[in-house]
């Protein structure tokens, strides 16, 4: 398994998804190798629970950002080769074009086949292809899309997007739902304590919104939102879990609201954090305006927090309306503002609604199953 | 600067300049104490005259993305984890 993220290194969903995915697939007795980039502090190899880990230094830099992607593919290149002078790989899986070019090369040299998941694209991302970089990266989309064997997305939308815009025959694209280890999550959490860390007073309602600080992720219209929320729920404290480049202009919009005092921007925290956080909050908001799958949903689920959510991309399939959370739609504070109150005017129904969303997610999103499905992906890709 | 990194970021408008110079380091390698860079190697790598480097530079360790150390009776700059995900969130 090739990713440029594993945890400690952890950046988006990918490297909880190759790592729930490669202990999932340890755990059912495959031999799993991940080699990714290295992080401070971390070994350069070690085993978790009995997935192999290969860390690989960057011994060359450059200011580029493809130029950098270029240099960290070479050498994770030359530790693969490495590797497989030791181990006969079946196959090699790679996650996203950051690391298409090792992924392809290996692929021709061990002339084994390539599977690919592709969690998200960068016309998706940056909603078009605004400059040169941004079509080079497109460009490696498609070839890396082209190379693989199979490709393997985490819900229909991106299906129809990938197929769509790559060109790619219908039937060489594989869904496969995101998971969570809801293991995880079902910490005892004191909440008052939680709530008061965090300056949530009693009887004052919680409302939590997490998501990487970039446009793709909505935030700012949750931001909007407020102050249509506050009129009602004047009580109401909002913070905002994730860290982003775009985090200076979101805190500019939450000063713009007149409510910034009850906005806290807590950065990046630790997954303990998040987790006391969600099973604390009132209502989890998630904004997204493009969301390939939103594991922030199932996260929110399995906590039992109510889930207001945009009705896009992969959200519209792991979310049912009015029954395991309530849909809003993209880029409208109203809207938002009204799916918020829906949460908290009503918690016998929000109540409801977390039941149905743990009875969804103990049957549908659990890594072991994720694992059956790659590995039939897998003899697929093999023949 | 050799070329503009941040055309690298196809998310929105440009970044602000600290964070450009955040993102350089990132690429070019001060990740970690045994890396870091005097303000003389990270100029070359960049190509911005030394008291703009020192203000960004300055401005980078006040939010806690960068930090120094004293070796070889020079100050040596390299990202902290914080700065290390701040530079992974621009990507992701």
């Amino acid at each position: 398994m090739l990713s440029w993220e594993f945890p400690p290194r952890v950046v988006g969903g990918i490297a909880r998804h190759c790592e729930g995915l490669a202990k999932a697939l340890v755990h059912d007795d495959h031999d799993v190798h991940v080699v990714t980039l290295d992080f401070p502090g971390s070994p350069s190899y070690e085993e978790m629970k009995g997935v192999k880990v290969y860390r690989t230094a960057t011994e060359l830099g450059h200011p580029n950002f493809l130029t950098w992607v270029l240099l960290f593919n070479h050498f994770l290149e030359k530790r693969m080769a490495d590797i497989s002078r030791q181990v006969e790989f079946d196959v090699l899986h790679v996650h996203d074009w950051l690391t298409a070019f090792a992924g392809i090369s290996f692929k021709h040299h061990l002339k084994k086949p390539m599977v690919l998941t592709v969690h998200s694209t960068e016309i998706g991302r940056a909603q078009g292809l605004h400059n040169a970089d941004s079509f080079s990266i497109d460009g490696i989309e498609w070839w890396v899309a082209y190379e693989a064997s199979r490709v393997v997305v985490t819900s229909h939308s991106m299906k129809r997007e990938i197929c769509d815009h790559f060109h790619l025959p219908w039937d060489k694209v594989d869904v496969i739902p995101n998971a969570i280890d809801v293991t995880k999550y079902n910490a005892s959490v004191d909440r008052g304590a939680v709530r008061a860390r965090y300056g949530v007073g009693w009887g004052e309602k919680l409302v939590l919104c997490v998501g990487r600080l970039v446009p793709q992720k909505g935030i700012e219209y949750f931001i909007r939102a407020i102050p249509i929320i506050a009129q009602r729920y004047p009580e109401a404290k909002f913070i905002i879990i994730g860290e982003g480049w775009s985090r200076d202009y979101l805190e500019d919009v939450a000063q713009s609201t007149g409510h910034r005092w009850k906005i806290l921007f807590t950065g990046f925290i630790s997954d303990a954090d998040v987790i006391a956080l969600m099973t604390s909050a009132d209502v989890l908001v998630i904004p997204s305006i493009y969301e390939p799958f939103g594991i922030v949903a199932l996260e929110g689920m399995a906590t039992g927090a109510p889930v207001v959510s945009s009705q896009v991309g992969g959200l519209a399939e792991v979310i049912e309306h009015d029954h395991t959370g309530i849909f809003v739609h993209p880029r409208n504070p109203e809207s938002i503002a009204w799916g918020v109150d829906r949460i908290l005017s009503n918690p016998d129904h929000a109540r409801w609604l977390t039941q149905n969303a743990r009875e969804k997610l103990h049957k549908t999103y659990s890594w072991e199953a994720v694992a059956m499905k790659t590995v039939e992906v897998y003899k697929k890709a093999v023949g | 600067m050799r070329e503009d990194p941040s055309s690298g970021f196809s998310y929105g408008p440009e970044l602000p300049d600290e964070m450009r110079l955040l993102v350089m380091l990132h690429n070019i390698g001060a990740t970690e104490s045994g890396k870091s860079l005097t303000v003389q190697q990270i100029s070359e790598w960049t190509k911005m005259d030394t008291p703009t480097l020192q203000f960004h530079l300055q401005k980078l360790i006040e939010l806690g993305y960068v930090q120094f150390i004293q070796a070889e009776g020079t100050d040596k700059y390299h990202l902290t984890l914080d700065g290390i995900r701040k530079v992974l969130s621009i990507y992701s």
